[in-house]
């Protein structure tokens, strides 16, 4: 694998820039963004809907690759590195979460916890590790139901345990309160704050929502594809965009 | 690469999730793989059934027929050509056969019917030694008056005299326990009472095998003859019918047990009689009778005819017609070492000694056979093909609808040439399982074929009790076939769905 410091930041990134399309309908998503993110940070990505959010953190979870520019995660560099070695990272050192969960309507609750051992050679503790994952997220009874009988929140929970069960250092969340009510949110939000101070797990959670801002130790605001703005938690919520 | 058992777990697994998509992907493979085993298996059973009839792995001999002024002056077929066949490298064996060249008729009697048949012309000799279809006939098929040693049996009988105006009479029967001779019957009713004629018997020993020969009044092992599945076929299928006699079973021991033995099967030959009006030929020696049996079943005998050791041909053609007839063969039957050097023999045969091979409606039938093969094999593959087209659109489809599905396997370790396999594997197990569906649905098929045509197609030469033959190369070929061409329709929707980029396969609807 092409790493440099192990010892360094979780994620560097110089001077990242991607766009889409060609002529005149190119798009520019993003247009030179360095920042780096330490071990153990909650970092809120803020933004209007367009702003480069989702393309970013794709972009750090190798699931897409820039134009131009440096990413480094866990000190490799995803330029450099290839498929396969891409893929180990994404299963061994990173988990994601969407907005609209992803779990796999055809497996049961555990088999969708479970599924990233189906890309491991280690056969040991698979259900035992994602038993543990679903006991994480308070879902230890569900773990043989399909997904089509849980609510928008209980998915959430699961996606959230699918991401956890490789024991990730690196969570990466796209919108995770996105399709929940208020009060399911403000659970999930609060289940994420706490993996990050108990557990120590670094997150970055592109995010509308204001309470996140206000639980993150920081926040990154992005514009037309620009870090426009970085804030501490304290002066996180001035900066939270609006609705969707 | 992701683990085997994990890769076949998730292949199982989203598979069998969707009922529709297998039934659309797998319904051209059942059809095309159950048209590629029933015309297999056919075409099998087909070829099979010609081997019988026309044996492939031999040729025969002859020399080409030449007259001058009426005479025939053909090459003479001989011990010297046997040889000098026998000495090519491509030549397994070499038998000769011989046809009785003179006339002679048979006589029998076959359950209750007075069967009078032509036998000159219709009979030959071969060397016993290559008549080897089963045990009992290679035991009685033995030019048994060549064998010195038999001394028990070679014992004086009482002579039977001829019929009237010289006719040869049925195979005399042995004497019954308690046997009474008939009473004297009026002719007519009211006439004085006629004595009957008086009955002839066999009196050898062990007469269900030997009989009184007429011409010396010593007791010989009656002539083996072996007829080949051909007469029986023609028998079963048309002559039989036609006469309103039994079916001869196939199996020529139960046949014969059926019918009562060995002694049911015996016959007399008049050795320079006929049935045919104006026959013309000069023979050496007046005519007489000698007795046959039937001993069995067997491909080596002429197809059409009777086939007997050469050596009574030898010695009865050097009694009939001299010395010149008991040393010319009719044919050479030749086993080639291997069938791609008939070309070479024949080319040989030609330039060399004259001759040339005897026409093979078998090597005909046999291409013919091959061409039909290879058309039948054609239109199922391009029935498989087409369903691999299908299956790949379903794919495309099942791809584009899955994409982020496709896309979260990226996102949680998947590399490209996982869900490459993910995806192949998936074709290639509904190719698996269409082709598994697929050769049960071309057995039942047969079945109910072979059903239709053994309660209501009428019988005929040759006709099998089975149309089809798979042999375990046709099972194993329709699981390749299926599961290679559901393969090879997949791998472009496989390769698309490896490269799909996993940030957009996640984002869009």
């Amino acid at each position: 694998m092409v790493t440099k410091d192990s010892t360094g930041p979780v994620v560097r990134l110089r001077d990242v820039a991607k766009a889409y399309g060609t002529g005149a309908a190119k798009a520019h998503v993003l247009r030179g963004v360095s920042f780096d993110i330490e071990k153990g940070e909650l970092i809120a990505l803020v933004g209007q809907s367009g702003s480069g959010k989702s393309t970013l953190l794709n972009v750090i979870g190798g699931l897409d690759k820039p134009d131009s520019g440096e990413v480094e995660v866990f000190g490799v560099d995803t330029q450099k590195a290839n498929d396969a070695q891409l893929a180990h990272l994404r299963n061994d050192k990173m988990g994601f979460v969407f907005q609209a969960f992803n779990l796999l309507d055809h497996l049961d609750v555990l088999r969708n916890v479970t599924l990233p051992a189906a890309f491991q050679k280690d056969n040991r503790e698979t259900e035992g590790r994602g038993r543990e994952a679903l006991r994480k997220v308070g879902l230890s009874d569900f773990a043989h139901r399909r997904p089509g009988e849980l609510s928008g929140g209980q998915k959430q929970r699961v996606a959230i345990a699918r991401a956890l069960f490789g024991s990730p250092e690196l969570l990466l969340c796209d919108e995770p309160t996105g399709s929940l009510d208020s009060d399911t949110g403000r659970e999930v939000i609060e289940f994420l704050r706490e993996l990050n101070a108990k557990d120590g797990v670094t997150l970055l959670i592109v995010t509308h929502e204001r309470r996140i801002s206000s639980v993150a130790k920081r926040v990154i605001a992005m514009r037309d594809g620009l870090i426009v703005e970085t804030t501490d938690e304290a002066l996180a919520s001035e900066h939270v965009a609006g609705p969707a | 690469m992701m683990p085997v058992n994990k890769l076949a777990w998730m292949v199982v697994a989203n598979t069998l999730r969707s009922r529709r998509h297998f039934i659309l992907s797998a319904f051209g493979i059942v059809i095309g793989i159950a048209t590629f085993v029933v015309f297999l298996a056919s075409t099998e059973q087909v070829g099979t059934v010609l081997e019988k009839i026309f044996p492939l792995e031999q040729v025969s001999v002859v020399a080409p027929r030449a007259s001058l002024a009426g005479m025939d002056v053909s090459k003479k077929l001989d011990d010297t050509i046997v040889k000098t066949i026998l000495a090519r490298p491509e030549v397994k064996s070499a038998v000769p056969r011989m046809t009785l060249s003179f006339p002679a008729a048979g006589r029998g009697d076959f359950e209750g019917n007075d069967l009078k048949f032509e036998v000159g012309g219709f009979a030959d000799g071969i060397d016993p030694d290559v008549v080897d279809d089963d045990v009992r006939t290679k035991e009685l098929f033995r030019d048994w008056d060549a064998d010195p040693s038999d001394t028990k049996h070679h014992v004086a009988c009482e002579y039977t005299p001829p019929g009237k105006d010289g006719d040869i009479i049925q195979s005399p029967r042995s004497r019954p326990k308690n046997y009474k001779p008939p009473e004297p019957k009026p002719l007519v009713p009211g006439g004085p009472p006629v004595e009957a004629e008086p009955e002839n018997f066999n009196t050898c020993p062990d007469s269900d095998r030997y009989y009184c020969d007429d011409s010396d009044r010593m007791c010989h092992h009656r002539v083996p003859i072996v007829m080949s599945p051909t007469m029986i076929e023609l028998y079963n299928g048309q002559f039989a019918k036609s006469h309103g006699l039994p079916i001869a079973d196939q199996d020529f021991v139960k046949f014969v047990t059926q019918r009562g033995g060995l002694n049911a099967m015996r016959f007399s030959i008049g050795l320079g009689s006929t049935t045919v009006a104006g026959s013309n030929t000069n023979i050496k020696h007046k005519p007489r009778r000698i007795e046959g049996m039937l001993v069995g079943i067997s491909n080596k005998a002429m197809p059409i005819g009777m086939t007997m050791p050469i050596g009574y041909v030898q010695r009865w053609n050097r009694e009939f017609q001299g010395d010149e007839a008991a040393s010319t063969y009719s044919s050479i039957i030749v086993t080639l070492r291997d069938k791609q050097s008939i070309a070479v023999f024949s080319q040989w045969l030609q330039d060399k000694l004259d001759l040339r091979l005897d026409d093979s409606l078998g090597e005909k039938f046999a291409t013919v056979l091959f061409v039909i093969r290879l058309v039948l094999v054609l239109i199922s593959l391009v029935i498989i093909g087409i369903s691999a087209i299908n299956i790949a659109h379903n794919f495309f489809m099942q791809v584009t609808e899955r994409r982020r599905e496709l896309g979260l396997l990226r996102a949680v370790g998947a590399t490209q040439q996982d869900v490459r396999l993910v995806v192949l594997g998936e074709a290639g197990l509904i190719g698996l399982i269409g082709g598994v569906m697929g050769v049960l649905f071309g057995l039942l098929l047969a079945q109910t074929v072979d059903y239709a045509s053994n309660h209501y197609l009428p019988r005929f030469p040759y006709k099998p009790a089975t149309w089809f033959h798979f042999s375990w190369w046709i099972w194993v070929g329709g699981l390749v076939c299926s599961t290679g061409f559901a393969v090879i329709g997949g791998y472009l929707p496989a390769r698309r769905a490896s490269k799909m980029e996993p940030a957009q396969a996640l984002t869009q609807n």
